[in-house]
């Protein structure tokens, strides 16, 4: 009997469990998926947001000004590759000089510190890559690796005490006295409280515990990823003002390790589960990103992906609603969240305390002796000093002998990825762990070795190595 | 009565004509060198053809040994050679060149190892 | 870290490192090493395991591993230096290498520095396909290392992107292996690799191959399940109405290499646009003095015969460089016309003979190259049979030129 199950171990599930793991409480989190941040958390820009954008008094403007103000505290806690490389949202007429005004005036009353406009000749000096003729400038703004951030939450909750159930969908659930049996594909598991954190199925979760209604529209965002040798010169988050009907239109971001993301668009579509790039919009997003970003070209382009926003809507305006933070006493020990999109990253663990505040007004928590927030990390070989990296190899010859050879990863490195808490062991865990294959080559030189390393350190078939997601099985079996 | 083919012994690719009446075979044009006449009048007749595979490796600092056919065998005959190499194991050390199969499915065609694998 | 003092760093123990490391020695230099980031020396060879290699150089078909093997017994027999699973991470302009072995860093001060890295290959997300990201999508390269080296199958049912020699090839040993390949796709209107491949490899097996004709659209979730397949026309664009779709477990690509100049970018080295490779001189040197660059690594060759003569002779001019021979000043620059892919080198001082290498852009059953300066022609070769697959050379002797201009090379279909 598990006191509380969360349902998804992606950024929202792994946060809420990194928090109630500070209790007292056996907590288990169930998931889908073969490991963390492979739906909406792996699919995003990586940014860390301001909160000028959303409604003063809402959930999003709240969690976002909070998450922002304390992400260096966290970074340094769970060991997240960040940057606060501030953002120019950049402008060229009257009209965006007033779009800027208005968010400057929103960023203001929900907290956000340091927006302001800049000139030309600031915006120039600030951000050499930027086109435009003013600016506004928000220093706060950040990029940081959205995988690392998830699997640093749900490896920090595993240290404190919560398992992790991988490849297991709930299907059903019912009430017993008081207390949930949550059907799913790997058997029964039964729970005091259920902590909605299923994204994409949020409201389809929210309905089987017994809240319907929620209407979630989705909408696929898709991208490019560009060679680091693009990004060189690129040193912060540079968007153009908003259009008319609000939304930003295609933009170039940073990441953390030196890639660009163009993109991403916004297409509604019908069809969950259905990431497909489509040739209309790598198109458009090609021919739009090459106007606002000089090395937008084909020999930069590293690979596409796209995400799915679940936004919530509302079934007569057809407006994107606030997040949905609840606890009905009409359905007992359940806290529902329901379409948490952007910022959702940046919200992560304000909204992690939320949930928290919902069980605590019902019940009391006890402290959890001896709660660790630290958790460690697979140490870069790339981003160290010569002096460090002689040191690493002494202590670990492993250090020595580079794998991936686009992004100067060692087979140190990816022993420890493949030998990772949370016991996921897919090519893609290892991917989004230590960077391996993410170069330009896209594991030309590397997959063959890292394929092998699975095999040997876990004992597996041929069969049994999985590249990403259920079923994605690498090979059919042995040559001879 | 003309027949065309691609030699396919050396990247040249030369574009050989054979000039035929019934079974006898008359002028071969087109051909580079010696050895694509050769081949192209045993297109005719006979097709052959060379087979490079692996062989699976016990005790072998790697798992497969690449091997080579060291002479050509009939083309139809390819999928049984295959199906035979198939179910092989040989015991490191192997050295390069040493017969693995001697005259497969007496075929006279010997399946050589192509590289060296030490023993573990 | 001790920074090591050596004459010449070769980096990348392949077919060019090795036949350049050999050349080297011959011509008398010895503090040499080849830094190899591989477990064994050989390069991409070690898993090419089909033959053909050699026919040039030593009179018989041999397979890629036998050919490597000619030239690691010569690095035996010549007790050369080679470090393997070290992997170059940094060259300087000033020509300090490091690199990353399992013993600790090693630092080197080298007074001369081979580029002998061989390539990558195109992938997937570089050409943009639209669909899904599913497993079973794998470059060429990598299937062949697969398959030949690490003894796993990766497929049951394939399709094939890229009628290059790499593609045809794996289409055989694929088939040999039991699986089916449905068919080879190739974008252009002609076939890419050499005809004697898509007769030994596809026809022998009626694999078929079908040109204007590219995928558009990839499906599957987890594994691949089918790809879509529409005929292009003239701009490479798909023909509406077109469209076909391919139930299959595997896509291999074969796409096109790219030399792998990462390194080249660390030290100064300038690229050329149409090769990607750097831009050398009749020597084979860099822009950057002591730093010379052959094999792959500089054009992607068809025939690794080419690119051990082109190795030996640019470690001929390395030794030179050594004993301070001198070079005269490479000036004259050598440039492409449309019809042509590229041309190297594309530099030269006019004052020694010089061997051009270039392709044709298009298919040509007779043709005329033209070498021309000053808008006069200088020098002409007929050739039957040009195919942008056959990598074509050419004779400059510095008595034709005429100037210090620019010089263009131009092929024409006669």
């Amino acid at each position: 009997m598990y006191d509380v199950l969360i349902i998804g171990a992606g950024i929202i599930g792994s946060a809420v469990a990194r928090e109630l793991s500070r209790y007292n409480l056996k907590i288990g989190v169930l998931e889908k998926e073969l490991d963390v941040c492979v739906e909406t958390t792996g699919r995003n820009t990586g940014v860390l947001h301001a909160g000028f954008t959303y409604k003063p008094g809402s959930l999003k403007a709240q969690c976002c000004v909070e998450g922002n103000a304390e992400f260096d505290k966290i970074a340094e806690e769970l060991k997240i590759p960040f940057k606060r490389l501030g953002k120019v949202v950049v402008g060229f007429t009257d009209e965006d000089k007033q779009s800027l005004l208005k968010y400057q005036d929103i960023g203001r009353r929900n907290g956000v510190p340091g927006l302001r406009l800049i000139d030309k000749k600031e915006l120039k000096d600030m951000a050499p890559d930027a086109g435009g003729e003013f600016a506004m400038y928000s220093p706060t703004s950040g990029i940081l690796s959205p995988f690392i951030y998830n699997v640093a939450l749900a490896e920090n909750a595993k240290q404190n005490g919560v398992t992790f159930y991988f490849d297991t969908e709930v299907v059903g659930q019912s009430r017993n006295n008081n207390y949930y049996i949550l059907k799913t594909t790997k058997g029964n598991f039964s729970t005091r409280w259920v902590v909605n954190c299923a994204g994409l199925h949020s409201s389809k979760i929210s309905t089987m515990l017994g809240i319907p209604g929620y209407k979630l529209g989705f909408f696929k965002g898709e991208y490019y990823v560009l060679d680091k040798n693009a990004g060189r010169t690129l040193n912060m988050l540079i968007y153009p003002a908003p259009g008319p009907t609000g939304g930003f239109a295609t933009h170039a971001t940073p990441t953390v390790d030196g890639n660009v993301l163009i993109g991403p668009d916004s297409v509604q579509i019908d069809c969950l589960d259905n990431y497909e790039n489509t040739k209309s919009s790598m198109d458009k997003l090609f021919s739009d990103g090459r106007k606002m970003f000089k090395n937008m070209k084909r020999e930069y382009c590293i690979r596409n992906f796209s995400g799915i926003r679940p936004k919530l809507i509302d079934p007569e305006t057809k407006d994107v609603l606030d997040f949905v933070i609840e606890r009905r006493d009409t359905v007992p020990h359940v806290v529902n969240l329901v379409g948490i999109e952007s910022p959702g990253l940046t919200c992560a663990l304000p909204i992690a305390r939320r949930v928290i505040k919902c069980i605590k007004e019902v019940e009391t928590l006890y402290d959890r002796k001896n709660f660790n927030p630290c958790r460690e990390e697979i140490i870069c070989f790339a981003n160290q000093s010569r002096e460090v990296q002689q040191q690493l190899i002494e202590m670990n010859p492993d250090y020595g002998e580079i794998i991936c050879r686009c992004e100067t990863v060692t087979k140190a490195e990816i022993l420890q990825a493949i030998h990772n808490p949370l016991g996921v062991n897919t090519m893609t865990a290892i991917k989004n762990r230590v960077r391996a294959m993410m170069g330009r080559c896209q594991g030309g030189y590397c997959q063959m070795r890292i394929a092998e390393l699975i095999q040997e350190e876990l004992h597996k078939k041929e069969t049994e190595i999985m590249y990403g997601r259920k079923k994605s099985h690498m090979f059919t079996g042995k040559v001879r | 009565m003309k027949k065309n083919f691609t030699c396919i012994i050396c990247p040249n690719s030369c574009d050989i004509e054979v000039m035929f009446e019934g079974n006898a075979i008359g002028t071969v044009n087109g051909a580079s060198c010696s050895k694509g006449i050769e081949y192209a009048k045993n297109e005719m007749v006979h097709p052959m053809r060379t087979i490079t595979t692996s062989v699976f490796v016990q005790q072998g600092i790697v798992p497969l040994v690449s091997v080579k056919l060291d002479t050509p065998i009939p083309k139809e005959k390819i999928f049984e050679v295959m199906k035979f190499i198939r179910d092989i194991k040989v015991t490191a050390p192997v050295i390069s060149g040493q017969i693995i199969i001697a005259n497969i499915l007496g075929l006279k065609s010997n399946v050589v190892a192509t590289k060296t694998v030490e023993k573990v | 870290m001790n920074t090591m003092d050596k004459d010449v760093i070769i980096i990348g123990g392949g077919p060019a490192g090795l036949a350049a490391a050999v050349e080297l020695k011959k011509r008398g230099i010895h503090n040499i090493v080849i830094l190899e980031r591989e477990k064994y020396l050989g390069g991409i060879l070690r898993q090419c395991i089909h033959d053909g290699f050699g026919l040039k150089r030593f009179k018989e078909t041999l397979t890629g591993p036998e050919y490597a093997q000619r030239f690691i017994d010569d690095i035996q027999k010549f007790n050369i230096l080679y470090i393997t699973e070290a992997t170059v991470i940094e060259i300087t302009p000033d020509k300090i290498v490091t690199a990353v072995s399992r013993n600790g860093l090693l630092q080197y001060r080298a007074k001369a520095i081979v580029l002998t890295m061989g390539c990558r290959e195109r992938t997937r997300g570089a050409i943009g396909i639209p669909g899904s990201r599913p497993a079973g999508i794998y470059t060429a390269g990598v299937a062949q290392s697969f398959i030949n080296l690490h003894n796993m199958m990766i497929g049951k049912e394939a399709v094939i992107l890229g009628s290059g020699d790499i593609g045809m090839i794996m289409a055989r040993r694929l088939t040999l292996e039991g699986v089916k390949v449905k068919a080879v796709f190739e974008v252009m209107p002609y076939p890419s690799g050499l005809p004697r491949n898509i007769e030994q490899c596809l026809n022998d097996y009626n694999i078929p191959l079908y040109v204007s004709h590219t995928v558009t659209n990839i499906k599957g979730r987890g594994r691949l399940e089918s790809v879509t397949v529409a005929q292009v026309d003239e701009q490479m664009n798909a023909i509406a109405g077109t469209e076909k779709e391919y139930k299959c477990d595997t896509m291999i690509l074969s796409v096109g290499l790219i030399p792998e100049n990462e390194l080249s970018l660390t030290c100064g080295v300038n690229l050329d646009k149409h090769t990607k490779g750097a831009l050398v001189d009749e020597h084979y040197q860099t822009n950057v003095p002591g730093i010379f660059a052959a094999g792959n690594v500089l054009q992607v060759h068809d025939l690794v015969d080419f690119v051990s003569m082109e190795a030996e002779h640019m470690a001929d001019s390395v030794a030179s460089y050594l004993y301070q021979e001198g070079f005269p000043p490479s000036h004259i620059s050598i440039i492409p016309d449309d019809s042509v892919g590229y041309v190297l080198p594309q530099y030269i001082s006019g004052e020694i003979d010089v061997v051009c290498s270039f392709r044709v852009k298009k298919p040509a059953k007779k043709c005329a190259i033209y070498v021309l300066q000053d808008g006069k022609v200088i020098i002409t070769k007929k050739i039957k049979n040009a195919l942008p697959a056959k990598m074509i050379q050419i004779h400059l002797p510095a008595a034709n030129l005429n100037s210090t201009n620019e010089i263009k090379v131009k092929a024409v279909e006669l």
